[in-house]
């Protein structure tokens, strides 16, 4: 089936809309790979819990006793309610509301009522534990199948996006804060994932907010979310060759990196006002002045982790994608506290979040209409293939095994097809 | 009806026949359009909006609806803002919003308590805070182009 799929350099628009694709993603994706599930930050001290997803399952993260991590499906060993309904908090012990099994915080059973009445009430089971859940520097992922390669393989060439995100706390540590945004639309996971790196979509797309920035121009010159915001829709004006300026960065394992394009103002990524001064002298403080340089050297927009992050480190945001159906998508906002940083620096973060990537983004909104556009226009079978050549004789090997090439590249569409097809098949 | 009553239903009324322009026009130079994420957000930078646009950044929001170009109001959508259970109180009012949302086919509801805050100037009564707290805001929520 998937060999039917990938055609040279074209993909069949089935694996864009049939739902047969998509329940073999859930099982050969979605079952086996490591997915994103929280931050460490976000249950910090023994008992607290936060209710997650991983892949289609709800899940309970846990902070043990032990101070390690426990992931447990939220379903009752007993009849299957719903155990936990809160989104997070703090707790000894897990009870169902139903009939009041209780668990500990492995998920294993504390005790049911009447235990007397069961001829073999020691074998009862307790909530089911996702088999691996591991944490790369604070980062939670889990995976529902207990063999597979680790964590730091899998996220490869792309750890150093968590890596950059870490390194510019001057503290050493982030945390979650803000809480989310959430956009949803009727349109398959990965079109989000192809669009994220897709450097010439903004000179169309987006064409809309960069005119009316360009109308005000002294919207440059407002307040600072004034400035941010018409910065923000600017830099989405760049002419092509510009965008062919702007790396692409395809790693094993379809993850990929697009470099940065934010160059003036409150984005740009090294600036010489007072409090990039004092986040600047914060960070020498904590790595010396060479290591401090090269962290802020490292200009990136998105860093994509295959299937479904993309992680803004320079803004402390992340995106995780949530595929419900093969024409329904959510996708989750957060973003992270640099600790040690100016309060301003957390400001920006919250704003840079808030104008990029709200469903009511002047940016965003226009990103989701097109994915709704080309879900419905797929439907249509007048041609059966979609191409991905675009820019494929500048893709440069590197001796890495990772790919480089030009900003307006498909590069990245090919890249993630070509890992979307090493776990379909299998 | 009292002045800031009708002030209120006015800027629902102009959402709703696209004159954008003349919306804008009802806030005061260092008004503020805000739709937290949370209930009882306290600041901007406490939590993440879904929009938080002084007027210089509305304007440029209201700029685009006006333009042409903006895929997601080809086709437009048509409004009705249902503003009910208005209370006010001097210059603040609160009321019950429930926006009726139709386009390309679909339907959609949002709905939320507002509040309205406003102040008198040479030029009459202005906008100073618009505040839309959905009961949903922390929910996806599809690609929202006109104000709530």
């Amino acid at each position: 089936m998937i060999d039917n799929l990938l055609r040279g350099d074209a993909v069949h628009r089935a694996a864009y809309i049939d739902p047969a694709v998509f329940a073999l993603e859930q099982e050969r994706i979605f079952r086996r790979v490591w997915l994103y599930v929280g931050h460490e930050s976000e249950v910090p001290a023994a008992g607290d819990y936060l209710l997650t997803r991983l892949g289609p399952d709800e899940v309970i993260l846990t902070r043990r006793e032990d101070g390690g991590l426990s992931l447990l499906h939220n379903r009752c060993a007993h009849r299957g309610a719903r155990v936990v309904s809160e989104p997070a908090g703090n707790t000894r012990q897990l009870r169902c509301p139903y009939h009041a099994w209780s668990y500990r915080l492995d998920g294993s059973l504390i005790g049911v009522p009447l235990a007397d009445g069961y001829a073999n009430a020691k074998e009862l089971r307790g909530l089911a534990a996702v088999p691996r859940v591991e944490s790369y520097r604070g980062f939670v992922f889990a995976s529902h199948a207990a063999t597979g390669p680790a964590l730091a393989d899998f996220l490869g060439g792309l750890k150093s996006a968590f890596d950059n995100l870490l390194d510019r706390a001057p503290a050493g540590r982030i945390t979650r804060f803000g809480g989310s945004l959430r956009l949803e639309y009727r349109g398959n996971w990965k079109m989000f994932m192809e669009n994220a790196v897709d450097l010439v979509h903004p000179g169309f797309v987006h064409r809309s907010s960069v005119e009316a920035a360009r109308a005000h121009p002294e919207a440059e010159r407002g307040d600072s979310v004034t400035q941010q915001g018409a910065q923000m829709f600017l830099a989405n004006g760049m002419r092509a060759q510009q965008w062919d300026d702007v790396p692409l960065h395809a790693f094993p394992g379809g993850h990929v990196y697009m470099g940065g394009f934010y160059r003036q103002g409150v984005i740009a990524p090294q600036r010489e006002d007072p409090v990039f001064e004092r986040y600047r002298k914060a960070l020498v403080e904590r790595h010396g002045e060479e290591k401090a340089a090269a962290v802020l050297a490292v200009d990136r927009f998105n860093n994509l982790i295959w299937p479904t992050i993309s992680v803004n480190a320079r803004f402390g945001a992340m995106r995780i994608v949530r595929p419900l159906a093969a024409d329904h998508t959510v996708v989750d906002v957060v973003c992270f506290r640099l600790e040690g940083a100016p309060e301003e620096m957390h400001e920006l973060t919250l704003q840079f979040v808030n104008l990029a990537a709200s469903p009511a983004s002047l940016v965003a909104s226009d990103d989701l209409e097109i994915f709704e556009r080309c879900q419905r226009g797929l439907a249509d079978g007048a041609n059966e293939w979609i191409d991905m050549r675009r820019g494929v004789l500048t893709d440069r090997r590197q001796a890495d095994g990772s790919v480089v090439s030009s900003g307006t590249s498909e590069l990245p569409v090919r890249h993630q097809f070509a890992a979307w097809k090493s776990w379909m098949r299998a | 009806m009292t002045d800031v009553e009708a002030l209120v239903l006015r800027e629902a009324r102009l959402l709703d026949e696209r004159r954008f322009g003349e919306w804008l026009e009802l806030f005061a130079d260092d008004a503020v359009y805000w739709i937290p994420t949370k209930p009882d957000q306290a600041s901007p930078h406490e939590a993440l909006s879904i929009i938080y646009e002084p007027k210089s950044l509305l304007a440029v929001r209201v700029e685009r609806l006006q333009r042409g170009e903006m895929h997601v109001q080809t086709p437009p959508s048509r409004t009705v803002h249902h503003v009910s259970a208005i209370e006010i109180s001097d210059l603040e009012a609160r009321s019950a919003l429930i926006v009726a949302e139709w386009r390309n086919g679909e339907s959609r509801w949002f709905a939320g308590r507002v509040l309205h805050r406003l102040k008198r100037g040479p030029g009459g009564l202005q906008i100073v805070l618009k505040r839309v707290d959905l009961t949903d805001g922390e929910a996806p929520h599809r690609a929202i182009a006109v104000p709530l």
